[in-house]
């Protein structure tokens, strides 16, 4: 049935992009750092899980005890040595916001370059759980449903850390006036760089999810960093359930269009809808209002 | 600088312009080419700090236009004489920019930047799906008569010409308005100027130059298809280049562009895997170690500020209302922050505001300045009504404000604070200079201090000197008082009585009840949005009903 046949993969699709833009909001919504290489981190976390599965024959799912502590760890520095210097020297938000930019399209160039050496720049997949599976008169391969489901339990997990921890709580109050924070004794400094760590750790559960049924190539990470960002955007910034009906959305609407129209215009179809969600409220669909 | 020293500059600027322009005829292939690489990347570093230099919106959408450009030149060039393509990119180029600029440039910051990078993608998107589709092909050839010596021309004409445009625009109002709205953008359109309109036509003359270098460099390729015309690592080294040259004056950009031209060449030809690692390396170097680029180790850039006319004296006489306001009332959802307000102004008082804090004095004041629109009731300034016009428009008819928190353009110097104000003044007639509004409010001294250095108060001073710039008919004060020490609080006191008295009408939001009492003849007193006093200060001090608002009733 085409209506299955759209909604099903597209749900899917929407999920890992909810996860996706789930790390984004708390680097960009919390540490206030637009991070341009984002896209690239995760495509490195799915060439991890290649080389981990194919070298040694080590599951995804398994590697993912790998990736998600390196990947923190590497955020962390990557905010602790670079990033926190721009954050203290900028005069106000949007200097600071430029500058941050700027600096996450170096390391953009950086990341993707060192996968370029080391890979090349053909496509690259494996065969994960390739298993079809048919649900309600659609075909389905058993790996995306397993991404699926580990993208809802990691998604829920942030959720409930988020709303239900004191870190956690304290973590939402940077995001809506970091200095607000600061004056009730929340460690800004300090938690905006482990909610970074944090973005970076998600992203690589999605990079590595991902890679179980998706080709990828070293220069593809520019394309997740703008879906993340149109999932985000789309959202509100901050805004965990906004990122997750935002990202559903955006699956459903890139299959409906590679499925009905043309698979060259998903793309297209992304950039559409994300501008016209920018045009007519700019502050997102759940977005507050602007300040 | 003294004549003969003159003329030496003069002899080394034609020299130069010389070399330049007989280049092809002594270059090699391979250094024709690379000349050829910096005046393109010249071009378009030089177009991108046009825009983005001022305003700070990081644009990424240079390939775009680069692309469309390009791309018209192959469509149209081996039909077409070669000046009409060029003409016909520039179109392309420029109804592109006005199109997308019109929608999204009231988007800042980080929506900006993704959005221009999204149009890029869209736009490349969009070509490669016209070319499989429809011309059933994705790349196209392109023969062409031009050499590699009659492209290097065309590009030094190019050139030339970016630069001098370039320098009118820093000369002309519009520059100063550009840099004005970077710095503050709800400070430029109370200052009267329109903020859209200003950032649309140079986001358009930024993206026309950038289109028509692209349709000058198609013959280069012979054969163009998206990921060539498209290609998204020309918007990049063309932010990096204006950025390490610095982005803030009209001769940086090239600066950062000649020294990474060669560097380029040097890695695609050394280390072509690495490239863009070291790519990489070097923009964050820049931005860690040089944030105002190489041009800002000279220290900062002097711009000339045009001269302003001189000041109108506001009218004083007819005792007709200057400001009425009927009825106006101004929702957020649910809550009514201002609800059916009502007063006249006539010229030459001074009106008083007062309320407790959140009573909605400063909201009914954003109403009448066009910051925001009321939701109903009618404001009338001399006879037009100001519902519905914007900010930038209600400034110029003579309504000029303060802000509670205070705004200046911290990049612009005090004298340009002031300038920016007179740019798009429509008043014409005697009164005062900028220098001298500078002198009233005791800022004289400080003309060429950047606005951000100023204390606190001095910032003060410098938005009343910028709101009477505008030669208002009317200033909105919004607790300007505010702040002041004793010894302050008298000087401010006086300054406002002279204003008066040279016939100035000012409606102001005060907290400090000896002003109120020293200065207005007539009071308006605001709780919880709606007018509940009015009249004389001493007689609304007094009433029981202002008093409990402030204090709280008997049974509070």
């Amino acid at each position: 049935m085409l209506l299955v046949d759209i909604v099903l993969p597209g749900l899917v699709l929407g999920g890992m992009y909810a996860l996706i833009a789930l790390g984004l909001t708390l680097q960009y919504g919390v540490a206030r750092i637009m991070n341009l290489s984002y896209g690239e981190s995760l495509v490195a976390a799915a060439f991890g899980a290649f080389s981990l599965y194919s070298g040694l024959g080590l599951s995804p799912l398994a590697a993912l005890l790998l990736a998600v502590p390196v990947a923190m760890v590497l955020n962390w520095l990557l905010y602790r040595f670079l990033l926190e210097r721009l954050m203290r020297r900028g005069k106000d938000r949007g200097a600071q916001e430029i500058d941050s930019i700027l600096v996450t399209f170096g390391v953009l160039f950086v990341i993707q370059g060192a996968m370029l050496v080391a890979f090349g720049g053909q496509y690259y997949s494996y065969s994960y759980l390739s298993i079809p599976l048919t649900i309600m008169g659609s075909t389905l391969a058993v790996n995306r449903l397993v991404a699926l489901v580990f993208a809802a339990l990691v998604g829920g997990a942030v959720y409930l850390a988020l709303t239900r921890t004191r870190i956690g709580t304290a973590v939402r109050a940077i995001a809506v006036d970091a200095n607000a924070a600061r004056l009730v004794g929340i460690d800004v400094a300090a938690l905006s760089g482990l909610a970074f760590a944090f973005g970076g750790g998600l992203v690589a559960v999605g990079g590595v999810l991902i890679s179980m049924f998706l080709t990828f190539n070293a220069a593809m990470g520019v394309v997740f960093t703008m879906k993340a960002l149109v999932v985000v955007i789309m959202g509100g910034v901050g805004n965990v359930i906004g990122a997750l009906v935002a990202g559903l959305l955006l699956g459903v609407v890139e299959t409906a269009v590679a499925r009905l129209v043309d698979p060259g215009l998903t793309l297209a179809a992304t950039y559409a809808l994300f501008l016209g969600v920018l045009v007519i409220k700019p502050t997102g669909l759940f977005g507050r209002a602007a300040s | 600088m003294t004549a003969s020293v003159r003329i030496l500059l003069w002899c080394a600027g034609l020299a130069i312009a010389a070399c330049l322009v007989t280049y092809p005829l002594y270059a090699n292939g391979y250094y024709l080419a690379l000349g050829i690489s910096v005046l393109y990347f010249t071009i378009l570093s030089t177009a991108w700090a046009m825009f983005s230099g001022p305003t700070r919106y990081i644009s990424l959408a240079t390939v775009a236009f680069f692309g469309l450009g390009a791309y018209t030149a192959a469509v149209l060039g081996e039909t077409m004489p070669w000046p009409v393509v060029l003409l016909a990119a520039a179109g392309v180029g420029a109804l592109t920019a006005a199109i997308t600029g019109l929608s999204t440039l009231r988007l800042s910051g980080i929506y900006f930047v993704i959005f221009s990078f999204g149009l890029a993608e869209l736009i490349r998107q969009l070509v490669i799906w016209y070319e499989v589709n429809i011309h059933k092909s994705v790349g196209r050839y392109l023969f062409s008569a031009v050499t590699q010596d009659v492209l290097y021309w065309q590009l030094l004409g190019l050139t030339a010409i970016v630069f001098l445009v370039g320098w009118m625009l820093g000369r002309s109002r519009y520059g100063l308005a550009l840099r004005a709205i970077g710095a503050d953008e709800t400070a430029a359109s109370h200052s009267g100027i329109d903020a859209t309109r200003v950032k649309l036509g140079v986001f358009i003359l930024s993206a026309t130059f950038m289109a028509v270098t692209g349709a000058v460099m198609a013959p280069r390729w012979t054969y163009i298809d998206p990921a060539i015309a498209f290609n998204p690592t020309i918007s990049f080294q063309v932010v990096i280049m204006a950025l390490l040259g610095g982005a803030g004056s009209l001769f940086g950009p090239v600066l950062g562009v000649i020294p990474l031209v060669l560097l380029f060449e040097v890695l695609t030809a050394t280390l072509p895997n690495h490239f863009s690692i070291v790519l990489g390396v070097i923009f964050v170097f820049i931005v860690m170690v040089l944030p105002n680029g190489v041009i800002g180790l000279f220290g900062p850039s002097r711009w000339r500020v045009p001269a302003g006319g001189p000041a109108a004296a506001p009218a004083r006489g007819s005792d007709a209302p200057l400001l009425a306001v009927d009825g106006v009332s101004k929702s957020f959802s649910g809550l009514r922050a201002v609800d059916g307000v009502s007063f006249t102004v006539t010229p030459g008082e001074i009106i008083g505001i007062i309320g407790p804090n959140g009573s909605g004095k400063t909201t009914l004041l954003n109403t009448l300045s066009g910051a925001l629109r009321p939701s109903s009731g009618t404001i009338r300034l001399g006879g037009t009504v100001l519902n519905g016009l914007r900010a930038h428009q209600i400034a110029r008819l003579g309504l000029a404000r303060t802000f509670q928190l205070v705004r200046v353009m911290p990049d612009l110097t005090v004298a340009e604070n002031v300038a920016a104000a007179r740019l798009f003044s429509t008043s014409t007639g005697s009164g005062a200079t900028p220098s001298e509004l500078l002198d009233l409010v005791g800022l004289a001294k400080m003309q060429e201090a950047p606005a951000s250095e100023l204390t606190y108060i001095d910032q003060k001073r410098l938005e009343l000197a910028r709101a009477l710039a505008l030669q208002p008919r009317l200033v909105l004060l919004d607790e300007w008082l505010a702040g002041l020490n004793p010894s302050e609080l008298e000087t401010g006191i006086a300054l406002i009585a002279k204003l008066r008295d040279r016939g100035l009408t000012i409606i102001m939001v005060e907290h400090v009840m000896d002003a109120i009492r020293a200065l207005c003849s007539h009071c308006i007193v605001m709780n919880a949005g709606s007018v509940i006093a009015r009249g004389t200060p001493e007689a609304v001090l007094s009433d029981p009903k202002v008093v409990a608002a402030y204090l709280g009733g008997d049974d509070a």
